[in-house]
């Protein structure tokens, strides 16, 4: 009798319960028909329901009265009702697609990023070091991109058109005064900052935002990587260079060291090439980096490196030698306030020393001193998902002297900066970026007023259009500053660049024209330097790269066509500047077997014009092998201009040609690591 | 007290819908997620839903890597551990093991392309969250796993 009154108590409250419960229903659809898996509940309880195929979805809730309904899935606006509870059935529920924040859209227009956070990774360290005729070399990488062309006399970055001193270098968002280590003409000068330093970079060609300033054509920020999580040791060889690096990781903070000499001397007498040395190509550098976590919003890195070079040789009956010290330093905080604000505050110094003995004639002496100090600070909030702003102040403080013989000069100057820049989402798949970035040099009352302006039409993950429209200034080299008695200005540059993109996970194609317009550029004009050069560079460059042709392939080509001309420096009448070729064109493929990876590249440029002839077509295949040998070794060979053509780089004024000094470079290293818990990851740095 | 009551609710939560996650049904892990949503909505400033939704969504995506569902799964997680990143009361050693988890998903589905990229990734999230935490047990366990499979994978 018992168990049957609670049996029926039990059933009674059961009845009561059922009859309190409120049952919501409905179906819903996005634009094109019903939608899967929207999660439709009440909010503030557990009560709720997941659409079925059909769109459908039911469920009860004891609540009643007015409440609030909410159905929400991935990449759609919540939709929030509120209502009563009783009014709640037959729902036709709505959802409106997502708009991208801001934050989600990554503009690539004229940009190649490198590193874990693009989406479409082109180049990371290790990529770098096995590009196929690199040797390690960061800047020599970057020339499989296209836009860039090919110089082989000393190596460096020119892109579109433009001279290498147009291209600057960032560390942390920390200027670079001099990015690359001295050499002898027709020697390739390498990038001074090793690959493995960095976990990221982003190669600007043209139309960046007002964050960076000082550089006509192209920038290049490269972001160091985090605090170290273990312990690293680790040493490596070759022909030509030995190095030894580590790392020590705290808790929250992390010490590195590199230390690396390069010397020629082994392999001039093993291959020797064209020059007579009196004093082998000789580098040592030490770098160190200290970056810690002050908070788990904070960090703090910090870097500094120096390097001294040395070389000396037999040159037209005299002995030319010279020596490079470089040193360089920076830090860095980055805070991430609340409230989507950012500060960012930096300081780097860099310091390079020239001294060259036969400089010109025997006996004579030139010598050179460089000093900048740039300073930098920047807040950036997100207002919204669809508006942010960045503000900053910069400030860089130069010092040069030059003497030769009796000449020389001594020049000190300050360039203040500012600027703002503004990311819009107009209208969803619509983003404006305007920036604006003023300068003022001093001894000059003029403050340069630079707009900038992108706008992308972003209607998916695979395509994307931009068109891109700035302007750009540099400050003239310090020679022909110097010699200008007070009249130049700074250079500027207007970019219009247009960019279209479509990507794939494996496939990427790219295609850019661009068209560049130069004034105020330094000519040289009654032995007096005049800011009345002018020219323009035209052209476009194509990039595809794919990795769905063949399992493992990964194929690259990059074509580039530059028409440019200008009038500037000593020329006489506006030409194409000698550097400039009209063609390039890289193509690169890399294939993994196993723990072998094989590589091969060819580039290819059309003849340069010098006053005195044009010089023959440039062309070189390189190959190369990475071998995973254990996962504390790896060994790296490469072989550079495989055919053994005899490239010539420049055309003398008496109509000789200037050709490299070698016309093949052979290259083995091996990477061990002592001390890493990790396998295949080069513990230099 | 707050705070642990409502981590403790969440994690009993779990327990009670894990159970059908064992049968790895679609509609099971769609089920899950949406109730794990619910209590999202319901308490936005409390980490612990959102952990457990980023962990429900890897455990099911590393279980069925190419499972219809698994890539949006991953999208979740992705936007979700992004906000838990944001949030100042979540823990910091978590956030770092669900990262390594997220990119060690990506490597189980796809090893050639993805192993490389993200191999040293996973070792240096796995590193960081025992770095702040040496007793995170979901770390050690996925770093233990993660290196077991790529000792496997290196034979």
């Amino acid at each position: 009798m018992k168990h049957l009154l609670t049996t029926l108590l039990v059933a009674i409250a059961a009845t009561f319960i059922a009859s309190a419960q409120t049952r919501i229903d409905g179906k819903v659809y996005d634009t094109q028909g019903p939608l899967i898996g929207v999660n439709v509940f009440v909010v503030g309880t557990l009560d709720g329901g997941v659409t079925d195929s059909l769109g459908r979805f039911s469920f009860t809730t004891p609540k009643s009265g007015e409440l609030t309904l909410r159905a929400s899935m991935l990449g759609y606006e919540d939709y929030t009702r509120v209502a009563d509870a009783a009014l709640l059935r037959n729902l036709d529920i709505r959802l409106r697609e997502k708009a991208a924040t801001i934050d989600e859209v990554v503009v690539t227009a004229s940009t190649y990023s490198m590193g874990k956070s693009a989406q479409f990774k082109t180049l990371d360290a290790l990529d770098v070091v096995m590009s196929g005729n690199s040797c390690g070399d960061i800047v020599a990488a970057l020339q499989i991109l296209p836009g860039t062309q090919k110089v082989g006399e000393d190596g460096k970055l020119y892109v579109r058109g433009g001279d290498s001193e147009e291209c600057q270098t960032f560390v942390n968002g920390m200027h670079v005064l001099v990015p690359y280590s001295t050499n002898v003409e027709g020697q390739n000068q390498r990038g001074r900052f090793s690959p493995f330093l960095f976990k990221g970079m982003s190669f600007s060609l043209g139309g960046y935002s007002g964050e960076y300033g000082q550089a006509l054509s192209s920038v290049l920020p490269m972001e160091t990587t985090d605090v170290a999580t273990g312990d690293k040791l680790g040493v490596s060889a070759s022909l030509v260079d030995w190095n030894v690096g580590g790392t020590k990781a705290f808790r929250r903070s992390s010490l590195s060291f590199n230390a690396d000499l390069t010397s020629l001397g082994l392999y001039n007498i093993l291959f020797p090439d064209r020059n007579d040395w009196t004093r082998p190509y000789r580098k040592l550098s030490g770098e160190a980096q200290f970056k810690a976590e002050l908070s788990p919003r904070t960090v703090l890195k910090s870097y500094a490196g120096y390097d001294w070079t040395a070389v000396g040789l037999h040159q037209d009956g005299r002995i030319l030698t010279m020596q490079e010290h470089n040193a360089y330093a920076n830090v860095t905080v980055n805070s991430y306030l609340s409230n989507s604000c950012t500060l960012f505050a930096g300081i780097a110094n860099s310091t390079v020393l020239n001294d060259i003995d036969g400089a010109l004639v025997a006996g004579d002496h030139y010598h050179n001193f460089r000093n900048e100090v740039h300073l930098k600070a920047d807040i950036r909030k997100r207002f919204s998902p669809a508006f942010k702003l960045s503000a900053g102040l910069e400030d860089y403080i130069r010092n040069s002297q030059k003497r030769y013989e009796e000449s020389g000069y001594d020049l000190g100057y300050n360039l203040l900066a500012a600027h703002l820049d503004a990311n819009w989402r107009i209208v969803p798949r619509l983003f404006l970026n305007l920036s604006l970035r003023t300068e003022n040099m001093s001894g000059s009352c003029e403050w340069l007023l630079m707009p900038r302006a992108t706008l992308s039409f972003v209607p998916g993950e695979r395509f994307q259009a931009s068109l891109m429209a700035g302007r750009y200034s540099q400050c003239p080299a310090d020679d022909p500053l110097a010699r200008s008695h007070g009249q130049l200005r700074q250079s500027l540059a207007d970019h219009l660049i247009l960019s279209l993109q479509y990507s794939t996970r494996k496939t990427l194609i790219r295609v850019e024209p661009y068209y560049k317009w130069y004034h105020r550029l330094p000519l040289l004009a009654k032995g007096q330097y005049v800011p009345e050069g002018y020219g323009y560079s035209r052209g476009f460059d194509v990039f595809v790269e794919d990795a769905s042709l063949v399992k493992n392939l990964q194929l690259t080509a990059a074509y580039s066509f530059n028409d440019s001309e200008r009038l500037y420096l000593d020329y006489t009448t506006p030409r194409i500047p000698s550097y400039a070729s009209r063609h390039n064109l890289r193509l690169t493929a890399k294939y993994s077997i196993g723990k072998i990876i094989l590589g091969l590249a060819d580039s290819y440029a059309s003849g340069r014009v010098y006053p005195a002839g044009t010089t023959p077509y440039y062309n070189s295949l390189d190959a190369n092998i990475t071998w995973l040998a254990h996962p504390k070794v790896i060994v790296y060979a490469s072989l550079n201009n495989i055919l053994g053509r005899t490239n010539v780089y420049r055309i003398n004024d008496d109509g000789s040609p200037v050709t490299a000094t070698r016309d093949r470079f052979f290259y083995i290293g091996i990477f061990i690591s002592l001390k890493n818990n990790k396998a295949y990851d080069i513990s230099n740095f | 007290m707050t705070s642990l009551i409502s981590n403790l609710r969440t994690l009993v939560f779990f327990f009670l819908l894990s159970a059908p996650l064992c049968f790895g049904q679609e509609q099971d892990i769609t089920t899950q997620i949406a109730a794990l949503k619910r209590m999202e909505a319901m308490e936005p400033d409390n980490p612990s839903p959102k952990y457990q939704t980023v962990l429900a969504c890897l455990n099911y995506a590393v279980m069925n890597p190419h499972a219809e569902p698994t890539e949006r799964l991953l999208a979740e997680a992705e936007q979700t551990l992004a906000q838990l990143e944001q949030m100042k009361n979540a823990d910091q050693s978590n956030n770092c093991a669900l990262r390594g988890f997220l990119y060690m998903v990506r490597i189980v589905q796809d090893p050639a392309t993805n192993g490389q990229r993200y191999y040293l990734e996973v070792q240096q999230d796995f590193e960081k969250a025992l770095k702040l935490n040496p007793d995170n047990e979901l770390a050690k366990q996925l770093q233990q796993k993660f290196q077991e499979g790529m000792r496997q994978a290196g034979r």
